[in-house]
């Protein structure tokens, strides 16, 4: 499958909310979307498309927006495609895959809590990695390393 | 009878690491799990953005501490792809002979601890002993056991000792036998069966949806293994099978597992003939001096990388021993990586939990987990 291919596919149904279908080594191709067709960009790539498993849900902060990413993988395909949606820094959340993919459920509370990135509609967003009450986002570049930060942490089932 | 949860963990033998599992039960069966995990949170994506390239490849091994150099593997893959790096050849195969003698490791030590799980005490004696032979191998061309520290951006660090693929052939064909014993003492055992037969089920469209890879998966028949289906590295020029079984179930993945050794050593016999005929190179030329150097930042050989290497995003994708792991790292110039982030596959497959636990009994849960192999250190990262 070719970047083309999934253009093809993606583009009478999606119109202008689809920014672009671009080429990316290794894969079938990264698509772009505005974050409004998240929704829809899910149940095409995973109905019409065949990519019926997603590995992987993640978070880049590029400190005027940040953008999230996923991976999907089609067996029939054989190969990966990637998608990505950029959203602006003071209002960042989405659209939840875990409709159209179970499996993004941890990856998107690990992507809330680190970068920061809220996921609309998520079934059991709370924290994963870090306990609960961590008001800060590691992964953001404002959380600079070697500086400290205090903060009481509450047992979460006592 | 009342429901209540209980936590088994962070301090429990099942747990193998430190997470915790929470169970509802009601009386002896499991009615909702809820797993836990973030108590060995290093903060590796963090702490890399904090690093030059090939200093990142030192938390790779403390990622998944027994199985470092697969995770060293996909992390270099990831970064020569963000910096348009090619590395020779031979760097390949040797990156293939480290991966797939740590699946060995890796396979080894998982049976170690899995048979430990259900009881059998003999079993885990012959797992560690044999899996003491594999670490030899890698003390003698690595100089380290558990931490290798061993491939660099652009290639490996050094080539193997003279007389090194003797002594690995000898290793492989003595571990060929003693996985015959394996299977003797575990399928040749009633209690096995009884412990391991139609337990965790998860069936394949479950696998999929709830995003569980390897031997989780190919157990449920499912032929679905990225060194056959996207291959990377050299795993393209090697002959081997992808192991599947059919029950879904503990047995199935101890199954999946052991076929996987086999294989492993298959591939393995070739790769070696392979180092034997072909000499040359291990690293690439033209690297700036510091990505040879990890400890060595030079300030203005960091301003040549930047004009030399085009920003670029690196996606990476290798089959794990435990399953399908990805990194994504993104290079913004200089010296340090912009972003990376990785996908544990465990990290799903503990993820899918609900799905392989409700309905068991509570003695179950052992033999179950077990049978996930679950590493806690790369999930949590």
């Amino acid at each position: 499958m070719q970047p083309e291919d999934v253009q093809r596919a993606l583009g009478p149904r999606l119109g202008t909310r689809l920014s672009a279908v671009e080429a990316f080594p290794g894969t079938a191709g990264r698509v772009r979307f505005l974050r409004e067709a998240a929704l829809d960009v899910f149940r095409a790539v995973h109905d019409d498309l065949g990519f019926l498993h997603l590995s992987l849900v993640g978070g880049v902060d590029w400190v005027d927006h940040r953008e999230v990413f996923y991976v999907v993988w089609s067996d029939d395909a054989k190969q990966y495609l990637l998608l990505s949606t950029d959203v602006p820094a003071n209002d960042a959340h989405v659209e939840s895959a875990t409709a159209v993919w179970p499996s993004a459920n941890w990856h998107e509370r690990e992507t809330w809590e680190l970068v920061d990135i809220g996921f609309d509609h998520h079934p059991d967003l709370r924290h994963l990695l870090m306990p609960d009450g961590y008001v800060f986002h590691p992964l953001l570049r404002s959380f600079k390393l070697h500086e400290p930060e205090e903060l009481e942490v509450k047992s979460r089932h006592v | 009878m009342s429901e209540m949860w209980i936590n088994m963990g962070p301090q429990h033998p099942m747990t193998h690491g430190l997470w915790n599992l929470r169970v509802r039960i009601d009386g002896e069966m499991i009615r909702d799990v809820d797993p836990e995990v973030g108590y060995l949170h290093r903060g590796i994506e963090k702490i890399s953005e904090d690093r030059h390239y090939n200093e990142v490849i030192t938390l790779m091994d403390r990622t998944c501490y027994v199985a470092g150099l697969a995770w060293e593997h996909l992390y270099i893959l990831g970064a020569e792809k963000a910096l348009h790096i090619e590395p020779p050849e031979r760097a390949e195969y040797l990156r293939v002979l480290s991966e797939e003698f740590q699946r060995i490791g890796s396979h080894v030590m998982w049976f170690a601890a899995f048979v430990q799980d259900l009881g059998l005490t003999s079993p885990f004696l012959y797992g560690m002993r044999d899996r003491d032979l594999v670490l030899d191998l890698f003390q003698s061309y690595t100089g380290a056991r558990l931490t290798y520290e061993y491939m660099r951006v652009g290639g490996v660090r050094n080539d193997l000792p003279p007389g090194f693929t003797d002594q690995a052939r000898k290793v492989l064909d003595w571990l060929l036998a003693r996985f015959q014993d394996y299977d003797q003492l575990t399928l040749g055992s009633d209690i096995f069966h009884k412990r391991c037969d139609n337990l965790g089920v998860l069936k394949a469209r479950d696998c999929v949806a709830h995003g569980v890879t390897g031997p989780m998966l190919r157990s449920a028949g499912v032929k679905r293994d990225l060194r056959k289906d996207r291959p990377y590295s050299v795993y393209g020029q090697v002959d081997f099978d992808v192991a599947v079984a059919d029950g879904a179930d503990v047995t199935g993945r101890y199954l999946v597992r052991m076929e996987e050794l086999r294989q492993s050593v298959r591939i393995l016999k070739q790769v070696l003939d392979w180092l034997d005929r072909h000499p040359g190179p291990v690293m690439a030329e033209q690297l700036p001096r510091w990505l040879g150097a990890p400890y060595a930042p030079q300030g203005r050989e960091g301003y040549l990388l930047k004009r030399q290497y085009p920003k670029g995003v690196g996606f990476s994708a290798i089959e794990e021993p435990h399953g399908e792991a990805q990194a994504y790292v993104v290079n913004e110039g200089g010296e340090h990586p912009y972003r990376v982030k990785f996908r544990s596959p465990i990290f799903a497959n503990l993820a899918a939990a609900r799905q392989y636990l409700v309905g068991y009994h509570v003695a179950d849960i052992p033999p179950i987990l077990g049978s996930v192999d679950v590493c806690v250190g790369e999930v949590d990262r």
